[in-house]
């Protein structure tokens, strides 16, 4: 643990210092011998919009494929509970988004995906592109392209499921790297031609996947690295190591293995006498721990406009209890304290106590992950202490 | 008549239990505050079965899509539909379900304070709208206080 928390210090010098490649060489403390290139700091800010609250933040570079044209895009989401890549197309220079080959169904139409996510969509191209990350490298995988300007239209069957989220000011970051544990998203594809786009009906290989489980090495899931946060702060800085006991630097040691449900991709967490039965996840891409009511969970909501997080009068300590598919249960304390009262703190974007009202499951998001490295074990992969997928910690 | 196609194509599919093309449907029919008959526009729209479990206080339409969405309309015993739940592995057909309230929903979505990537926790007067979940697993409900029937809490939609 404590070899971690001195890795984690360097990797915040790492970010300040500007070059990560540089930064990989200088991060390694615990055997000298490390190979880094499977680690990437990532950083919990306000994001590129300096609008993010508890969002975890780091770089990717995207290439068309087999080639070096590409660039390096940075305040991109770190998201456990989406699978694949997906970048606004306002941040891919134009030369080189014309330059990736976009995917075609059997009939030559483009493929456009219509994402979704809770709280909208993204719509836009699949693209075939190189990833890489630190020194891991996805080669010509799909990858979506937010906001593309050929295809302006958001058809009404996508927008039916939430609200577009095409522009840094409405997503709030320059993209999306979904590295949870399955491979594959299951959201709807439509086949365009032209402007004129229908759903579709395309080959899995096509699917928007998980770059990850693509890594020509490391690539059967991933570390999440946070330091705790004792308070609300401005910044925080960990890392994403790729792996699970595939170097010296990512065993699973002592971490506790919660297998979960393959088709919900959740396991069971427990709650002042209510059982989430394959409804509990952890997620980096949720940005507080969600859960209950009002009434039942013994705090106010917040007045409007922020009645979507919790506002007890003080300090709220509070225990759940996960278990996964696979019998193994353990209790996590966590802390809820008042939003109104965290959110004025000038500058701040990390909360690790934020909490919220969710009807139906209870999502442990990012503050869980304060503190804590959080193993992520991809569906099919094989993995220390058995196949993905699994989450430990 | 405030929604003429939808009563139209309601008697259509009442009289002769004709499926209805989703061109047809798509836009203008509404479950969320409308009367029962929406519920089988819903259904069609969604190519679900159904099965209904009635109730004193209230009962259940369950839908479900092939695509392995499940949804759920409460409706009153004056008729109405009250709430709404959905789980399944994408986000059912918003549109179709909070009907006249669709809009409002997007506004408030997109008005909400401090950006979340899973949770929206929505209040506009009457309307009350809470979806989470992550990619593979949506979980969401919306009801209208204004409709609950009496000796019905918000806890029955689920």
């Amino acid at each position: 643990m404590s070899s971690t928390k001195s890795r984690l210090r360097l990797a915040a010098g790492c970010v300040l210092a500007v070059s990560l490649s540089a930064c990989g060489g200088v991060s390694s403390t615990k055997k000298s011998a490390v190979p880094v290139s499977n680690m990437v700091p990532a950083v919990v800010n306000a994001g590129p919009d300096n609008a993010y609250a508890n969002g975890l933040f780091t770089t990717v570079s995207i290439c068309v494929p087999g080639s070096s044209n590409c660039q390096t895009i940075n305040g991109v989401l770190v998201d456990t509970g989406s699978f694949g890549l997906r970048l606004l197309s306002s941040v891919i220079p134009s030369a080189l988004n014309s330059a990736l080959p976009r995917e075609k169904d059997s009939n030559g139409n483009t493929v456009v995906e219509c994402a979704e996510f809770s709280d909208g969509i993204t719509w836009g191209p699949v693209v075939t592109a190189d990833v890489k990350i630190s020194g891991e490298v996805a080669s010509a995988i799909p990858v979506q392209v937010i906001g593309d300007p050929s295809f302006p239209t958001v058809p009404s069957g996508c927008s039916s499921a939430g609200a577009p989220e095409d522009t840094l000011a409405k997503l709030g970051t320059n993209g999306i790297l979904g590295i949870g544990a399955f491979v594959l998203d299951g959201s709807p594809y439509y086949s365009c031609a032209g402007s004129s786009c229908e759903p579709a009906t395309i080959s899995t290989a096509q699917f928007v996947s998980n770059p990850v489980a693509s890594f020509a090495k490391d690539n059967n899931g991933v570390i999440v690295e946070l330091p705790a946060a004792t308070s609300t702060t401005a910044s925080l800085t960990g890392s994403v190591v790729f792996g699970i006991g595939t170097e010296t630097n990512n065993a699973l040691g002592n971490a506790t293995v919660f297998t979960i449900d393959l088709k919900t991709g959740n396991f069971t967490t427990a709650f002042k006498n209510k059982t989430y039965a394959s409804a509990g996840f952890l997620d980096t891409g949720s940005n507080g721990f969600f859960f209950l009511n009002s009434s039942t969970a013994g705090m106010p909501t917040c007045p409007s406009p922020a009645n979507g997080f919790y506002c007890p009068a003080s300090l709220t300590n509070l225990t759940a209890t996960n278990t996964g598919a696979n019998g193994t249960t353990g209790s996590v304390n966590f802390s809820v304290a008042n939003a109104d009262s965290l959110f004025s703190v000038p500058s701040a974007a990390v909360f690790p106590t934020l909490g919220g009202p969710l009807s139906g499951m209870f999502d442990w998001g990012l503050p869980f992950f304060y503190g804590r490295d959080v193993y992520v074990a991809i569906y099919g992969k094989e993995a220390p202490a058995g196949n993905g997928p699994y989450w430990a910690y | 008549m405030r929604y003429p196609y939808h009563f139209f194509v309601s008697e259509l599919l009442k009289g002769a239990g004709v499926l209805c093309f989703a061109f047809f449907c798509s836009p203008v029919f509404a479950a969320l505050g409308q009367d029962v008959s929406s519920v089988q526009a819903d259904r069609a729209h969604m190519k679900a079965q159904i099965s209904v479990l009635p109730g004193p206080a209230y009962s259940i339409h369950e839908m479900r899509s092939p695509a392995g969405i499940t949804v759920r309309e409460f409706v009153s015993p004056a008729g109405e539909v009250f709430g709404l739940w959905w789980q399944g592995p994408q986000i059912p057909d918003l549109r179709q379900l909070l009907g006249e309230h669709f809009d409002e929903y997007m506004q408030a979505a997109q008005n909400s304070p401090r950006i979340s990537r899973r949770v929206v926790h929505i209040e506009t007067g009457d309307l009350v709208f809470e979806s989470g979940g992550h990619m593979k697993f949506f979980l969401g409900r919306a009801y209208l206080r204004s409709k609950l029937p009496d000796g019905a809490s918000t806890d029955v939609i689920h």
